[in-house]
């Protein structure tokens, strides 16, 4: 597939620098952000593919990014994760429009298929 | 003593021990006003009263006046002796001859005591003898009416007191430790999405960069092994912390009419296989007259699974499980009851198989009987447990009968 933009908006830098690793061996750009603030920033500036996006913020709820996000770029791709996953923030997140949801912790394979199953149509 | 001043002292005793029984501060305080008092009306040199322990079967003394140590000394009577030889509740036995009547153990010391008449009073409340009342008397004499009449009404009252105040210490153990599953329950509701996401993430860390260095690793090494451990592990932690917010997730049980024994049936062809595998047999004694209840179909049929599958793994290969359904008609409930032949749960473990994370299995989340317990609860229903070790276990589980859907209570 073709190489794509991703952003990685999580507070964890393990996450991030792991997301990084995995993506890029895949022949992918790679980009992150700690807070939601500074990830909507990154996305004002730059353009990308995917999102994907954590659901817990230190300083925003994932929902309300995910809602401005989808509002602001229709056909921006974004699959959320989540540390707490509950049938009902699935079903949300997948009306706010979230292309496919990942349960914390995830494997390498899991993430790479996600991804590519969300910009296979791209 | 003359017959107005006897009816006057035993109604001042039947008053004491009325007063003491509804104070009910304590069950020793009873049984010493009963003794004294008994004593004192009657003349006598001294009583004792002793109680049925139910996990020993003995009678225990539990309350004495008059009498010397050493004569106190001779402690416990089984009741196997008792009962054979006092079979009538709210009876009067006089004893004279001590040393030849059966029911007088220890004839020596008791003549030694100076005592010569014996008055047996079993205390019985519906021919159950809970206790024993036994005077002793310094002289052989003959008994009024009034007495005999006084003697039976103590018998009586202090009767009714053993059984009010088990049946209030069960219900009080009952209370407390609802309440404490009630409170652990909550708490561990509030943490339980707080922990799931602090454990998480740094589990979706360690999960990313381990399956991705065993693939970079040569096929084969040590490093790879250990990799996989690692994957595997997480993977673990992962299905717990799952497990945990099952359990704590305030998910409201969504119900309808529904017959329990569908239910039932059900589970059991979901288990099926698996107790074929074992060799265990399942009777199924449903009730053919089971009336439907507003229940959550899966939720309860996850309960019945979770003990079905506890029972299997508690019996050995060839052993029995029986599930049976009913109908309580008089508290207005139905009732499921799964039991085995199986090992049985140590006394020790009792208070704690309802907690979260409690097991004695070795893959066990622990979390399966806290998690039905929930759900039962969520349907204002009950389920208990009563085991022995080795002998098996009989979980029961209660839902109460609404027949109504609760749209139609709210119209109303």
């Amino acid at each position: 597939m073709k190489p794509l933009n991703v952003l990685v908006i999580d507070n964890e830098d393990a996450i991030c620098r792991a997301c990084h690793l995995v993506l890029t061996e895949k022949g992918h750009q790679v980009d992150y952000s700690k807070t939601g603030e500074s990830g909507l920033r990154a996305m004002a500036r730059d353009s990308y593919h995917l999102v994907l996006l954590d659901m817990k913020l230190p300083d925003m709820d994932g929902m309300d990014i995910l809602r401005d996000l989808k509002k602001r770029m229709p056909g921006l791709k974004v699959i959320v994760m989540t540390g707490y996953a509950t049938l009902s923030n699935a079903v949300q997140a997948m009306k706010l429009g979230a292309t496919d949801y990942l349960c914390k912790p995830f494997t390498d394979d899991e993430l790479t298929d996600a991804v590519e199953k969300a910009c296979s149509t791209l | 003593m003359t017959s107005s001043a006897s009816f006057e002292s035993y109604f001042h005793v039947i008053r004491d021990i009325i007063s003491a029984m509804h104070a009910l501060t304590n069950l020793e305080d009873v049984f010493d006003v009963v003794v004294t008092k008994s004593t004192e009306a009657l003349n006598a040199k001294g009583t004792l009263l002793r109680v049925l322990n139910k996990e020993t079967n003995r009678f225990e003394v539990r309350a004495a006046a008059g009498l010397g140590e050493r004569y106190l000394s001779k402690g416990t009577v089984s009741t196997e002796k008792i009962l054979a030889t006092l079979s009538e509740p709210g009876k009067v036995y006089i004893i004279t001859d001590i040393w030849n009547a059966p029911r007088v153990e220890y004839p020596q010391q008791t003549w030694d005591e100076g005592i010569r008449m014996l008055l047996d009073v079993p205390l019985a409340v519906e021919d159950h003898v809970t206790g024993l009342l036994r005077i002793y008397l310094s002289e052989q004499r003959d008994l009024s009416a009034d007495e005999l009449d006084f003697i039976q009404t103590i018998a009586m009252q202090c009767a009714c007191v053993i059984d009010r105040v088990g049946l209030m210490e069960r219900q009080q153990s009952r209370f407390y430790r609802l309440a404490s599953q009630v409170e652990k329950g909550s708490s561990l509701g509030r943490m339980a999405a707080g922990i799931a996401h602090e454990i998480n993430n740094p589990l979706a860390g360690i999960l990313l960069y381990s399956s991705n260095l065993s693939k970079k690793v040569p096929k084969g090494s040590p490093l790879e092994e250990g990799l996989n451990i690692i994957i595997k592990e997480t993977q673990r932690c992962k299905t717990i912390i799952q497990g945990l917010l099952d359990f704590a997730r305030e998910q409201e049980p969504e119900r309808f009419p529904v017959n329990v024994n569908d239910i039932v049936s059900s589970a059991l062809g979901i288990v099926e296989n698996e107790f074929h595998l074992r060799h265990v047999r399942i009777h199924k004694e449903l009730s053919q007259d089971m009336m439907e209840t507003l229940l959550d179909r899966n939720q309860i049929e996850q309960v019945v699974i979770n003990l079905l599958l506890n029972a299997l793994h508690a019996v050995e290969d060839k052993g029995r499980v029986i599930v049976r359904s009913g109908i309580n008609e008089t508290e207005q409930k139905i009732y499921i009851e799964i039991s085995d032949n199986g090992c049985g749960i140590p006394p020790e473990n009792m208070d704690k198989i309802f907690d979260p994370f409690f097991s004695t299995k070795a893959n066990g989340t622990g979390l399966g009987l806290a998690v039905s317990c929930g759900i039962v609860r969520k349907h204002k229903g009950d389920i208990r447990v009563t085991s022995k070790p080795n002998q098996g276990a009989c979980f029961i589980v209660e839902f109460p009968i609404i027949s109504d859907a609760p749209e139609d209570e709210e119209r109303r």
